[in-house]
C-alpha cells in the first residue's frame, strides 16, 4: 500500500486498511512471551497441560483476538469512552470497598451475579484513558504547573487510595506510578517533579511504620533483612533466589528445576514464574525473555511517539508505563531487589485478570498505532 | 484561537516535551531492564555455585537407615538374640491435621487400648514436630496392608517394616544377655548420643542390661543413609540408590554359653531361686550361667507396662536380680575346700586325726557339728567327705583367717572377673585386715571368729561365679583360670581364660582336697553320694556340699522356719570327670531349705550330665562298653552337709564374736 493511496479520504477507515496498520511485530513479541509462559506452566505442572498451560494459551488466544478487535476501534471512540470507563471503574472500586468479596484476606472482587470482576484491573486502563483525555485538552503551560494539576492528582489519588484500602499495595503503587508517569510525560515542571520525589522519600518511612498493615510491613522489613526469618516471610525471597542462582548460565534443563518441581518455590505459577524460567533455562533464557520485554516496550513507546493526537500519545505511553512497571517490579521482586508485592510478570504468569488487562491495554496501543494520523477533536470528545 | 501561531507553538511544545520525556522514559526502562540483567548475572553466574548447593540441600535428604543389630549366638552358633521383621505404623505430628481423628481411623484397623493410646499421645506430645513417632507395632500382614491402602487419606502417617529384637529362649539368657529397650533420657546424656540421629529413630532400641548393654557399640553397627529427593513438605519424591550410604550391620557376638546346658539348668531350677554356673575348667569358658527365677526379655523390648514391672520388681524371689553375679551368699561347707588347702599349705599333716563328738567347746561356748552324733576321729580326707564341722573349726583356729583368705583369694573368691558384662558383686572375704577396716571400734580379729570362717559362714559372702571359678581352679590342677563369657566379637576371638600362670599350691595338697571331694560324691558314706551319680559309666563327678544358714536359729523363729525367706541356702560345687576334670560348676539354691546334697547336688548332676554328654571326648569314653555299677539303696537320715547347729555359749552371755550366731538360750 502506497502512501498516496492512504491519503485518499476515507481510505484509512476501511477495515482491511486498518488491519494492515496493526503492528504485527508487537503481536509476534507478545505471542512469544505468552508462549514462553505456556511452556513454563507446562513444565511446572510436571509436563502436563493441566491445570495451567492449556488454560493460559487458550486465554491468550482469546485475548489476542480481543486485542485485534480493540485495535480496530477508532481512537475517537476510545476518547469518548475515557471518562465513562474511568467513572465506572471508580464506582466499582467504591462498591468493592462497601460490599466486596473477601478473598485471601483482601477485599478485591466484585460479584455481579454471573461474573467476578476485579475493578482495580479496569482502573489500570481507565486511569490511563482518563489522564490522557484530561491532558489532551490542557495547554503545555498548564501541564507544566497550574491549579489544573489538582484534577489529575484527584484522578490518580482516588483509585489509588481505594485500592490501597482493599488492601492491594502492589496495584496501588502501580496505579500511582503509572499516573505519575503520564503526568511527567505530559510536561510537569521539573521542579515539581523534584519536589515530589523528595516529598515521597520523606513520607515513605512514616507511611511504612504507621499506615501499612502488619503483613505488608513484614514483607518490607523482611526484604530489607531476608536472612532474619528464612522459614517465615523471608522464605519466598530466599527460595526464589535459590531457584535463580542455581539455574546458572544455561539452566538445569526443561522440566528439571528442582526448586519449582518440588514446590520449594512459592507461587511458582504466578508471581514467581520468572524464577522457574530462570532455574530451568538459566541466564541465557532469562536475558532472552528480558530482551523480548524490552523490545515490546521499545515498540510501544515508538507507537506513542509517532501518534499525532496528544490523547493517543499519552494513552500508548501510559499503557507502556504500566507494562514496564509490571516487568521491573516483578523482576526486582523475584531477584530479591524489592519486597514481595503481588505483581505478576505480564503474559508470562498464569492468571486471567492481569492478562486481560494487559491485552486490553495493548489493544489500545494498537488502536493508537492504527489511528495514528487521526485528529481527535479537542475537549468535547464527540463520537464519530 | 485569535493567535493561531501561539496555538501551534503550544501544540508543538506539548509534542516536543512529550517526545523528549518519552525518550527519557524509554531510557529509564532500558536502565531498569539492564539492572535486572545485571542482577541476574550476579545471581546466576557469580553466585551460582552457592545457590546450586542450596538447591541441592533443599532437594536431597538422607533418610536414616538403621543398621540391623548384631546377633548374639551361643558357642555352637545357636541364636540367643536375633531380629525379626516388625510391621509398624508411625506418625509425624508436623504433617498430621488432626492427631485424634488419625488415631481413631488407625484404631479401626488395629485396636488401640486406652492405655496404649495415652502412651502414644504422650510420645507425640514430647517428641519434636518433625520426628516420626511409633504408633503401632507388630501388626499382622493384613493389618499392615490395610493401613497401607488408607495411607493417602492419612497425611503424616507412614507404615514401614523395621526390625525388632527377639530372644528365642525367652528367659533362659535374660540375665546374661540382658535386653534392649527404648532410648531413655539417661542414654541421651552419654557423650555424642544427643547428636546421633540413630538415637532419635523411633524404632531404635539400645542395650540396657548384660551383653546387650556392655557390647552395645559393637552390636549396634553404623546407620546408613538413603539418598532421597524430597519436596517442600518433606515427602519423598524419588530415591537415588547411587547416593545411598550402606548401613553397617552390628557385629555378631558369640558367647561361650551352650544353649542346651543353659536350658537344662533353667529347667532343673524350676521355681527355685538361685544360680547355676558351669565352666570348662581347661579353657575357662562359661557354658552355663543361669539365675532363676528369670523373666522374658522380649517383654522389655516392647516396653513393660507399669503393673508388669511392679510384679517383677516386688516378687520376693527377685527375678530381676542376676543371682549368678550380683547375688552374694555365704558359701557354707563348700568353702571347707579352701580351709583344707590352707591347712595343708600351713604344714598340717592331712593324716592327723581330730575327734568329732558332735560339738567342740571353745572360748566359753560350744561349736556344734551338723552331725550331732559326731563323726569320730577324722583325717582331712574324712573331714571333707563327711563335711565335719569340728575338724574345720579347729583347723581354722589353728591356721588363722589370713591364710584362709589368701588361699580363697587365689582361687577367685572376692574377685571380680573380666567377663565382659557388668554387675558382678565381689562379696566379702573376711580377714584381719578386713576386720580392722570394717569395724574401727573392734578392729581385732578374735580367735572365736575363725571357726565360723573355717566352715564358710560368718561374714563370708560369695557369688556363684566365684564358686565355679574356685572349683575350676581346684579341679584343673592349680591353673589360675579366668572365666570367659564372650567367645568372639564379629568373628574375632577374645583371649582365652586358660592363658594364665599356675597357682603357687603344691599338686599333692590339691590332690588331697580333690580326693576328699571325690569321696563326697563317690564314697558311699560321702555327703552327696547318691545324688552325685551321673550314670555315665566310669565318668564320675566330684563335689562338695554346702548349707548356709540364713536365720538365727535361736530367736524363737521356729514357727517361721517353714517360711521361704527363713530357709537355709543350699549349695553344691562339683567337677567332672574327677579323674580328668573338664567341667566345674556351682549351684546355689536360695532358701532351698534342704541340705546342699538334696536340693543342689541333683540339679548339679543333671546339668553336668548335659555338659558331659555334649563333650565328644567324654562321650567317646562313656560309649565304650562298661559295666554299670548298681547304686546302693538310699539311706534316709539326717541332712548331710547341712550347716551345723549354732554354737552354744555356756555362760549364757551374748557372744563376743560379731560374726558368730548368738548363744543358745538353753
Amino acid at each position: 500500500m502506497t502512501a498516496s493511496a492512504l491519503t485518499r479520504p476515507g481510505e484509512r477507515d476501511r477495515l482491511i486498511v486498518k488491519f494492515g496498520q496493526i503492528d504485527w511485530a508487537l503481536c509476534v513479541l507478545l505471542s512469544l512471551i505468552a508462549g514462553a509462559g505456556g511452556v513454563m506452566l507446562y513444565s511446572i505442572a510436571g509436563s502436563s497441560w493441566t491445570p495451567w498451560a492449556a488454560d493460559h494459551l487458550i486465554r491468550f488466544s482469546i485475548f489476542f483476538g480481543l486485542m485485534i478487535v480493540l485495535a480496530l476501534i477508532d481512537i475517537r471512540v476510545w476518547f469518548a469512552l475515557a471518562y465513562p470507563v474511568y467513572g465506572m471503574g471508580l464506582l466499582m472500586l467504591i462498591a468493592v470497598a462497601l460490599v466486596g468479596e473477601v478473598s485471601l484476606g483482601a477485599q478485591r472482587w466484585l460479584h455481579l451475579g454471573f461474573v467476578r470482576i476485579q475493578p482495580s484491573e479496569i482502573m489500570k486502563v481507565g486511569l490511563v484513558l482518563a489522564l490522557a483525555r484530561f491532558y489532551h485538552g490542557v495547554s503545555a503551560k498548564d501541564a507544566r504547573f497550574s491549579w489544573k494539576l489538582l484534577i489529575p492528582a484527584g484522578l490518580i489519588g482516588m483509585p489509588a487510595l481505594l485500592v490501597a484500602h482493599q488492601p492491594d499495595l502492589g496495584t496501588a503503587i502501580l496505579l500511582s506510578a503509572t499516573g505519575a508517569a503520564i503526568v511527567v510525560l505530559a510536561g510537569l515542571d521539573w521542579r515539581v517533579i523534584l519536589t515530589g520525589v523528595v516529598g515521597a522519600a520523606v513520607a515513605v518511612p512514616p507511611f511504612i511504620m504507621f499506615v501499612m498493615k502488619d503483613y505488608q510491613r513484614d514483607r518490607i522489613l523482611t526484604f530489607l533483612n531476608p536472612e532474619n526469618d528464612p522459614s517465615g516471610a523471608g522464605y519466598h525471597t530466599l527460595q526464589a533466589k535459590i531457584a535463580l542462582g542455581s539455574g546458572g548460565l544455561l539452566g538445569k534443563g526443561y522440566g528439571l528445576g528442582s526448586q519449582s518441581q518440588l514446590n520449594f518455590l512459592p507461587e511458582k505459577q504466578t508471581d514467581f514464574i520468572f524464577a522457574t524460567l530462570a532455574e530451568e533455562f538459566g541466564f541465557v533464557g532469562c536475558v532472552s525473555i528480558l530482551i523480548l520485554y524490552a523490545a515490546v516496550i521499545f515498540i510501544a513507546l515508538r507507537i506513542a511517539a509517532t501518534a499525532h493526537s496528544h490523547f493517543g500519545r499519552l494513552c500508548a505511553a501510559g499503557i507502556t508505563a504500566t507494562f514496564t512497571l509490571y516487568v521491573l517490579i516483578n523482576g526486582a521482586m523475584v531477584m530479591g531487589l524489592a519486597p514481595v508485592v503481588g505483581v505478576p510478570m505480564p503474559l508470562l504468569s498464569y492468571g486471567g485478570t492481569v492478562m486481560l488487562t494487559v491485552m486490553v491495554g495493548f489493544g489500545l496501543v494498537q488502536a493508537v498505532r492504527v489511528h495514528r494520523y487521526s485528529e481527535v477533536t479537542s475537549g468535547k470528545g464527540t463520537l464519530v | 484561537m485569535s493567535e493561531p501561531s501561539i496555538y501551534f507553538s503550544e501544540v508543538n511544545e506539548r509534542q516536543g516535551v512529550f517526545s523528549r520525556r518519552t525518550f527519557l522514559m524509554g531510557g529509564l526502562a532500558g536502565v531498569g531492564v539492564l539492572a535486572l540483567a545485571g542482577r541476574l548475572a550476579q545471581l546466576q553466574i557469580v553466585d551460582a555455585d552457592r545457590y546450586k548447593l542450596m538447591a541441592a540441600d533443599n532437594q536431597f535428604n538422607f533418610r536414616l537407615v538403621p543398621p540391623p543389630r548384631g546377633l548374639i549366638v551361643d558357642r555352637n552358633g545357636v541364636a540367643l538374640a536375633s531380629n525379626r521383621p516388625n510391621f509398624r505404623v508411625m506418625l509425624t505430628k508436623d504433617q498430621v491435621d488432626d492427631v485424634d481423628a488419625t488415631l481413631d481411623t488407625l484404631s479401626l484397623i488395629s485396636p488401640l487400648s486406652p492405655d496404649r493410646r495415652k502412651a502414644v499421645m504422650r510420645d507425640i506430645e514430647q517428641s519434636p514436630r518433625f520426628a516420626p513417632v511409633s504408633v503401632m507395632d507388630d501388626l499382622t500382614w493384613e493389618q499392615f496392608s490395610a493401613v497401607n491402602v488408607r495411607l493417602p487419606q492419612l497425611p503424616g502417617v507412614t507404615a514401614d517394616m523395621g526390625e525388632v529384637r527377639v530372644y528365642p529362649f525367652g528367659g533362659a539368657f535374660a540375665h546374661v544377655i540382658g535386653y534392649v529397650s527404648k532410648v531413655s533420657d539417661v542414654d541421651l546424656k552419654a557423650p555424642g548420643a544427643m547428636n546421633d540421629p540413630l538415637m532419635h529413630n523411633p524404632g531404635f532400641r539400645i542395650g540396657k542390661q548384660g551383653v546387650e548393654k556392655a557390647l552395645d557399640r559393637e552390636l549396634r553397627g553404623k546407620a546408613g543413609g538413603k539418598k532421597v529427593e524430597v519436596d517442600a513438605r518433606g515427602r519423598v519424591i524419588r530415591e537415588d540408590p547411587r547416593g545411598d550410604i550402606k548401613a553397617v550391620p552390628g557385629k555378631e557376638v558369640a558367647l561361650s554359653l551352650d544353649a542346651d546346658v543353659q536350658n537344662r539348668a533353667l529347667e532343673v531350677m524350676g521355681e527355685e531361686s538361685g544360680a547355676i554356673v558351669l565352666m570348662d575348667c581347661r579353657s575357662g569358658d562359661l557354658l552355663c550361667m543361669v539365675s532363676t527365677p528369670s523373666f522374658d526379655a522380649n517383654r522389655f523390648v516392647k516396653g513393660l507396662s507399669g503393673p508388669e514391672y511392679k510384679a517383677l520388681a516386688e516378687y520376693e524371689r527377685k527375678p530381676l536380680l542376676d543371682k549368678a553375679l550380683s547375688g552374694t551368699y555365704p558359701p557354707g561347707s563348700t568353702f571347707k575346700t579352701m580351709t583344707a588347702l590352707s591347712a595343708l599349705e600351713s604344714g598340717i599333716n592331712p593324716e592327723e586325726r581330730i575327734v568329732c563328738s558332735g560339738g567342740w567347746f571353745f572360748g566359753g561356748r560350744t561349736f556344734h557339728c551338723w552331725q550331732k552324733r559326731g563323726h569320730g576321729a577324722q583325717s582331712m580326707h574324712d573331714a571333707i567327705k563327711n563335711s565335719c564341722d569340728v575338724y574345720f573349726y579347729q583347723m581354722a583356729l589353728r591356721i588363722g583367717p589370713d591364710v584362709i583368705a589368701r588361699t580363697a583369694r587365689a582361687f577367685g573368691i572376692n574377685q571380680i572377673f573380666d567377663i565382659g558384662i557388668p554387675g558382678q558383686k565381689s562379696g566379702t572375704l573376711p580377714d584381719r585386715d578386713w576386720k580392722r577396716k570394717r569395724f574401727p571400734k573392734d578392729p581385732v580379729w578374735h580367735p572365736g571368729e575363725s571357726p565360723s570362717f573355717g566352715i564358710g559362714q560368718g561374714a563370708l559372702a560369695v557369688n556363684a561365679l566365684q564358686l565355679a571359678v574356685m572349683t575350676s581352679r581346684l579341679a584343673n590342677g592349680r591353673k589360675a583360670l579366668n572365666p570367659r563369657l564372650i567367645k568372639s566379637i564379629g568373628g574375632v576371638a577374645t583371649p582365652s581364660g586358660a592363658d594364665v600362670p599356675d597357682l603357687p599350691f603344691s599338686k599333692e595338697h590339691l590332690d588331697i582336697v580333690r580326693g576328699g571331694m571325690a569321696a563326697v560324691a563317690n564314697d558311699v558314706t560321702g555327703t552327696a553320694y547318691k545324688q552325685s551319680q551321673l550314670g555315665l559309666g566310669d565318668v564320675k563327678m566330684a563335689g562338695k556340699t554346702g548349707t548356709a544358714q540364713v536365720r538365727n536359729y535361736d530367736k524363737a523363729t521356729t514357727r517361721k522356719a517353714s517360711e521361704w525367706r527363713f530357709k537355709d541356702h543350699n549349695l553344691f560345687v562339683a567337677f567332672a570327670p574327677y579323674d580328668d576334670p573338664r567341667y566345674a560348676m556351682s549351684v546355689i539354691i536360695q532358701h532351698g531349705g534342704l541340705g546342699g546334697a538334696t536340693a543342689a547336688a541333683p540339679r548339679a548332676r543333671e546339668v553336668m550330665r548335659v555338659a558331659l554328654l555334649k563333650d565328644p571326648e567324654v562321650r567317646a569314653r562313656i560309649e565304650k562298653p562298661m559295666p554299670m555299677p548298681e547304686a546302693p539303696p538310699a539311706a534316709a537320715g539326717e541332712v548331710e552337709g547341712a550347716a551345723p547347729p549354732p554354737p552354744t555359749d555356756a555362760s549364757g552371755q551374748p557372744s563376743p564374736f560379731p560374726s558368730s550366731p548368738p548363744p543358745d538360750p538353753q
